[in-house]
C-alpha cells in the first residue's frame, strides 16, 4: 500500500507559502508512519526497534529543521526525504543502513549522559577511542 | 676486461676509418657518452679548486695521527683519507658513490663483480676500486668514458644470465641490479643465446631462493661465514656452472639468516613469509625499535594500511650495526594472530563475554576496592613500555600496595645502582675487549645482536672466550669451563687455567646473564662474579668490563622505575592480581579465589586464568620508551592502528586509577613522561647512553652461599619467548624446523 503510494510520487510544484510547506511536510511525516509497518517486516527490526520508536526517530529527523523559514529549502528536504523513504520502502537499503542510521545513530539507544557525570575528560574520550 | 676495453678503443677509430659512411651514424656502438670520441680530453686535469662534495651518506672519517693520512685526488677534488683505505672508500669520501654488487662495507673484499671498475691515471686498464688500495697521489677518475665504458660492459655480462623477472620478482622496486641497470647499463644487449637456469636451494622457512637470479657476488656466502658463524653457503662449480648452494641439502640454521636478505643485492634471496605479499613502494616506513629481545635494535616497520608487512633493519652502529635477528624480522605475522581486541569477563559459566570499557573497568574497580590492600599484587610483562610500568606503580601504590614486579628480574633484585643491572661495556664497546667471561649467559639465543659483536671481536682480534653455563652452540671459539656455580668459585680464588688468561687481558669482560636473577643464590654468584672483577681489574676508570645482559625489553626500565618486589611471595596470598602483559609468571601459588586483571595483546598464557581481559596495543601500535640492557633509552613509534577496541596501556591503568577513585595526576604522555622524569631522568634522554658510574666497593658483603645447582638455560626456544613471537605462525615454524637438535 504504501508501496503503492510511493511509486507515484512525482516532483510537485513549490509550494507557494510556508504554510503549504508545513502541510506538506505533515503529509510526509504520516506517509512515512503509515510505511513503518512494512518496514518493520522487510527488514526484520522486530528484534531491535519498535515502531513507536521509529516513529519518534523520523520526527526527530525533522524536528532537526525546525528552524528553517525558506519553503524552497524545506521543499527540498522534502524531496529529499521522499526519496529515502522510498529508498527505504523498496528495499533498496539493506538491515544493517536502517540500524546504524535510524536506530542506533540517531541517539535512540544513546549512552547515557547521567553516568558520565564527573569523570573528566579524560576517562570520556577514553571510552570512545584510543586516539585523542 | 680491460683488454677488452683497450682493443676496442684502439679499434674503433680505425675500423671507422674504413668505413665509407659518415661514422656517426654508420656505426651503431653502444656507447654511454659522445665524449668516448676523445679518450685524452678526458685526462685533462679538472678545475684548480673545485668545491668539496659531502662524503657519501654523510660519512665521516676519523684519522688519529696525522702523519697516517694520505691524499688522493676523486675526479680531481683532493681528499684526505688514512692509509690502508681503498680506492672506493676514498672516492666516497669524496662523495662519489661508486657501483658496487659484491664490496659491502662490513664484509671482506671479494672483487669479483667488476662493478666498480674506475679509472687510475698512469694505471693501463680500469681497476676494481673495491679491491685496490688508495696510494698516496693517486689520480682517481670515476667519471671517464673509460670507466663509464668498463660499467656498461659488466652489466651486460651480468644481465646475459639474469632472467626478466623484474615483474615477479619481490626485490622488484629496491633492486641493485634494476637501480644501476637503469644508472649505467646500455639500453641494449647483443645477446641472443638461451640464458642459462639454476635450481633453487632450500635454505628453510625464512629464506626464499631464485637461483636463476643470482649475480654470483658471494655477499651471503661471506656473511654467512663471516657474521653469522655458519659455513652453510659456499658456491659450487665454475664459470657459468657457478651456483650458490649448501653443498648438500641442509638449512640455513643461524639466527641472522633473515641478513642474506637484505644483502643480496638482487632477488635471489627473498623473504618467504613476505613473498608476493606487497611491493615496497606501497609500503610505508616506521623507524622504531625492536622489543623481542633487551637489545633494542632499531628497525623499520613497515606497513600498508592497517597490516604490518615486514621489518627490516636500521643502521645503528651503537646496537645493532645493520643486522638483526630472524626473531625481531619474521616475528611480525603474530601481531595479526590471538589478538585481544575488547574488553571481556570471565562469566560464571567459565567464558569470556565481551562488554564495553566502562563495565569492565567498573568491575576491575569494584573488586579491587573489596581486598586488603596487601593482597594487591601487579606484575607488568616483558614488553612492557616504561611509561605503562610507571602508571601501574602509581596506580597501586595509590590503592596502598607495594607488589609491584617485572617478570624475569627475580626476587627482589638489586636495583640501587644502575651498573649492577646494565650492560656497563655497551655493545660497541665489546670490540675493545680481549677476553670474555660468559657466566651463565647464552647470547646468541638470549641476544643475537650483542652475539655478533663478540664474534666480530673475536675473529678481529682472537680474543678469548670462556664460558660457564649449560652445554650450548657458539659461533665461535670458546672454552667451555663448567657448568656451575664450583667453577666460577676456582676462578674467583685463582685456581683455575683461565685465570691467567683473565689476568693478562688489557680489557677483560664478564657477562652474567639474566637468567641467573631467578636462582635463589643469586646475590651470592653476583658477590663472586664481583671478586673476580676485582681481582683481575675488571672495572677500573676508563674501563668496565662487568656486565648484565638481560633478556626482556622491559627489564632495564623496570629496575630503573623501581618494580622491585618479590613476585614469587606476594602471588602467594593475592586476592587482587592485576597482569600487564605478563605471560611468564609462575601463577600456580596462586589462590583459587585471586581475581586476576589481564591486560595485554595477545591471548596467551595468562589468559587462561584472567577473569577480567582488557586490550591493549602492541608495540608496532604504541609509542613508549624502552630502555635497552646497556642503558640506551629508544621510543617506539606507532606504525599501525590498535586492534579492535584496544587501548594503550598507560591510559587504561590512568582510566582505571579514575573508576577507582584513585585517579593519576597525568592526562598526557608528556604528563607520564614527566612524573617518570623526577623518578628515573635518564629514561627521557632518549637514543643516549646514560654513562653508570664506576661503583665497586659500596656494596656490602653478602652472606648468602652458592648452591652447587648448574645454571640452567635462560631461553629454551629461540624462536619463542614472548607472547608476539609464541602467536606468530613463522616463528613456530622455525621451531618446529631448525631448532631440532
Ligand atoms: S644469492 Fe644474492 S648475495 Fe648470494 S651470491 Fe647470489 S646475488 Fe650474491
Ligand atoms: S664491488 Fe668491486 S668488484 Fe664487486
Amino acid at each position: 500500500m504504501a508501496h503503492a503510494a510511493l511509486k507515484t510520487v512525482k516532483v510537485p510544484p513549490n509550494s507557494a507559502s510556508l504554510e503549504e510547506a508545513r502541510k506538506r511536510t505533515i503529509d510526509f511525516f504520516k506517509l512515512a508512519c503509515r510505511s513503518l509497518p512494512s518496514v518493520m517486516e522487510i527488514y526484520n527490526l522486530d528484534d531491535v526497534v519498535t515502531v513507536s520508536q521509529l516513529r519518534s526517530t523520523i520526527s526527530a529527523e525533522i524536528r532537526k529543521n525546525a528552524h528553517i523559514t525558506n519553503p524552497k529549502v524545506i521543499d527540498l528536504l522534502l524531496f529529499k526525504a521522499t526519496e529515502e523513504l522510498s529508498n527505504v520502502v523498496t528495499h533498496s537499503k539493506q538491515r544493517h543502513h536502517l540500524i546504524g542510521q535510524y536506530v542506533v545513530g540517531s541517539g535512540l539507544i544513546q549512552d547515557t549522559g547521567a553516568k558520565d557525570q564527573g569523570i573528566s575528560d579524560f576517562l570520556k574520550q577514553f571510552y570512545t577511542s584510543n586516539y585523542f | 676486461m680491460g683488454f677488452l676495453l683497450h682493443a676496442l678503443r684502439r679499434s674503433k677509430p680505425l675500423l671507422r676509418s674504413h668505413l665509407p659512411h659518415p661514422p656517426s651514424n654508420a656505426l651503431r656502438w653502444i656507447s654511454s657518452s659522445a665524449a668516448l670520441h676523445g679518450p685524452a680530453s678526458s685526462l685533462d686535469p679538472a678545475p684548480v679548486d673545485p668545491p668539496p662534495k659531502a662524503p657519501v651518506g654523510g660519512a665521516r672519517v676519523h684519522i688519529p695521527n696525522p702523519e697516517d693520512a694520505i691524499e688522493v685526488f676523486v675526479d680531481g677534488y683532493p681528499v684526505k683519507i688514512p692509509k690502508g683505505m681503498t680506492v672506493l672508500q676514498a672516492c666516497e669520501l669524496a662523495g662519489v658513490d661508486i657501483p658496487r654488487f659484491c664490496y659491502h662495507s662490513r664484509l671482506s673484499i671479494a672483487g669479483n663483480c667488476r662493478m666498480c671498475l674506475v679509472e687510475v691515471e698512469k694505471s693501463p686498464k680500469p681497476v676494481a676500486s673495491c679491491a685496490m688500495p688508495a696510494l698516496p697521489g693517486m689520480k682517481i677518475k670515476t667519471n671517464t668514458p673509460v670507466a663509464k665504458k668498463a660499467r656498461e660492459g659488466v652489466m651486460e655480462f651480468l644481465l646475459m644470465n639474469h632472467p626478466l623477472d623484474c615483474p615477479i620478482c619481490d626485490q622488484g622496486g629496491e633492486c641493485d641490479l634494476q637501480d644501476q641497470s637503469m644508472a649505467f647499463g646500455a639500453d641494449r644487449g647483443r645477446f641472443t643465446e638461451m640464458k642459462r637456469s639454476v635450481v633453487d636451494k632450500n635454505l628453510g622457512p625464512l629464506v626464499k631462493t631464485v637461483m636463476t637470479r643470482c649475480i654470483q657476488c658471494t655477499r651471503c656466502v661471506r656473511f654467512a661465514t663471516e657474521i653469522a658463524g655458519v659455513q652453510d653457503l659456499g658456491i659450487l662449480g665454475r664459470g657459468s656452472g657457478e651456483e650458490i648452494g649448501t653443498y648438500v641439502e641442509k638449512l640455513m640454521t643461524s639466527e641472522l639468516s633473515g641478513n642474506v636478505i637484505d644483502i643480496c643485492p638482487v632477488g635471489a634471496l627473498t623473504s618467504k613469509p613476505f613473498a608476493f605479499k606487497a611491493r615496497n613502494w606501497e609500503l610505508k616506513g616506521t623507524e622504531t625499535i625492536d622489543v623481542t629481545d633487551a637489545v633494542g635494535s632499531n628497525i623499520r616497520i613497515d606497513s600498508r594500511g592497517p597490516e604490518v608487512m615486514r621489518i627490516v633493519p636500521r643502521l645503528n652502529e651503537d646496537i645493532n650495526e645493520e643486522w638483526i635477528s630472524d626473531k625481531t624480522r619474521f616475528c611480525y605475522d603474530g601481531l595479526k594472530r590471538q589478538r585481544l581486541n575488547d574488553p571481556m569477563i570471565r562469566g560464571p559459566d567459565g567464558r569470556f563475554k565481551a562488554v564495553t570499557w566502562r563495565d569492565a573497568l567498573a568491575v576491575v574497580a569494584e573488586v579491587a576496592h573489596q581486598v586488603k590492600r596487601e593482597e594487591i599484587v601487579g606484575i607488568s610483562g616483558k614488553l612492557s613500555d616504561a611509561e605503562s610500568m610507571m602508571a601501574l606503580k602509581d596506580f597501586l601504590n595509590k590503592m596502598g600496595s607495594d607488589n609491584v614486579a617485572c617478570e624475569g628480574n627475580g626476587v627482589s633484585p638489586n636495583a640501587d645502582l644502575r651498573p649492577n643491572y646494565l650492560l656497563n661495556t655497551n655493545i660497541a664497546g665489546l670490540e675493545n675487549a680481549d677476553a670474555f667471561l660468559l657466566v651463565g649467559t647464552q647470547p646468541r639465543v638470549e641476544a643475537p645482536m650483542v652475539n655478533a659483536r663478540i664474534r666480530k671481536t673475536v675473529r678481529a682480534t682472537q680474543a678469548k672466550v670462556a664460558y660457564i653455563g649449560p652445554p650450548t652452540d657458539f659461533n665461535y671459539d670458546h672454552q667451555h669451563l663448567g657448568t656451575g656455580p664450583s667453577t666460577l668459585l676456582e676462578i674467583a680464588e685463582g685456581r683455575h687455567a683461565f685465570c691467567s688468561t683473565l689476568k693478562s687481558a688489557k680489557n677483560p669482560v664478564i657477562i652474567v646473564g639474566a637468567g641467573i636473577f631467578e636462582r635463589e643464590d643469586k646475590d651470592a654468584i653476583l658477590s663472586v662474579v664481583e671478586t673476580i672483577a676485582k681481582l683481575n681489574n675488571v672495572v677500573r676508570s676508563d674501563w668496565n668490563g662487568l656486565n648484565v645482559l638481560l633478556l626482556n625489553a622491559a627489564q632495564a626500565a623496570a629496575l630503573d622505575l623501581g618494580l622491585v618486589s618479590n613476585p614469587n611471595e606476594s602471588i602467594q596470598s593475592a586476592k587482587f592480581l592485576y597482569l600487564m602483559g605478563a605471560d611468564d609468571v609462575n601463577l600456580e601459588k596462586l589462590p583459587d579465589d585471586a581475581f586476576v586483571v589481564y591486560q595485554g595483546h595477545h591471548g596467551d598464557k595468562s589468559v587462561y586464568r584472567a577473569n577480567v581481559i582488557l586490550p591493549s596495543s602492541a608495540f608496532s601500535e604504541k609509542e613508549g620508551t624502552y630502555e635497552n640492557t646497556e642503558g640506551c633509552s629508544q621510543w617506539t613509534v606507532p606504525a599501525v592502528p590498535t586492534v579492535g577496541d584496544a587501548r594503550d596501556d598507560w591510559k587504561i591503568i590512568r582510566a582505571l586509577s579514575e573508576v577507582a577513585g584513585f585517579c593519576l595526576p597525568y592526562d598526557t604522555l608528556t604528563g607520564v613522561r614527566a612524573r617518570i622524569k623526577t623518578v628515573a631522568p635518564n629514561l627521557l634522554n632518549v637514543d643516549d647512553r646514560e654513562p653508570s658510574t664506576v661503583t665497586l666497593d659500596m656494596k656490602p658483603s653478602c652472606g648468602q652461599q652458592m648452591s652447587p645447582e648448574p645454571f640452567r638455560a635462560a631461553v629454551e626456544n629461540f624462536y619463542m619467548t614472548d607472547s608476539i613471537s609464541r602467536a606468530s605462525k613463522i616463528m613456530a615454524q622455525c621451531s618446529s624446523i631448525l631448532s631440532k637438535k
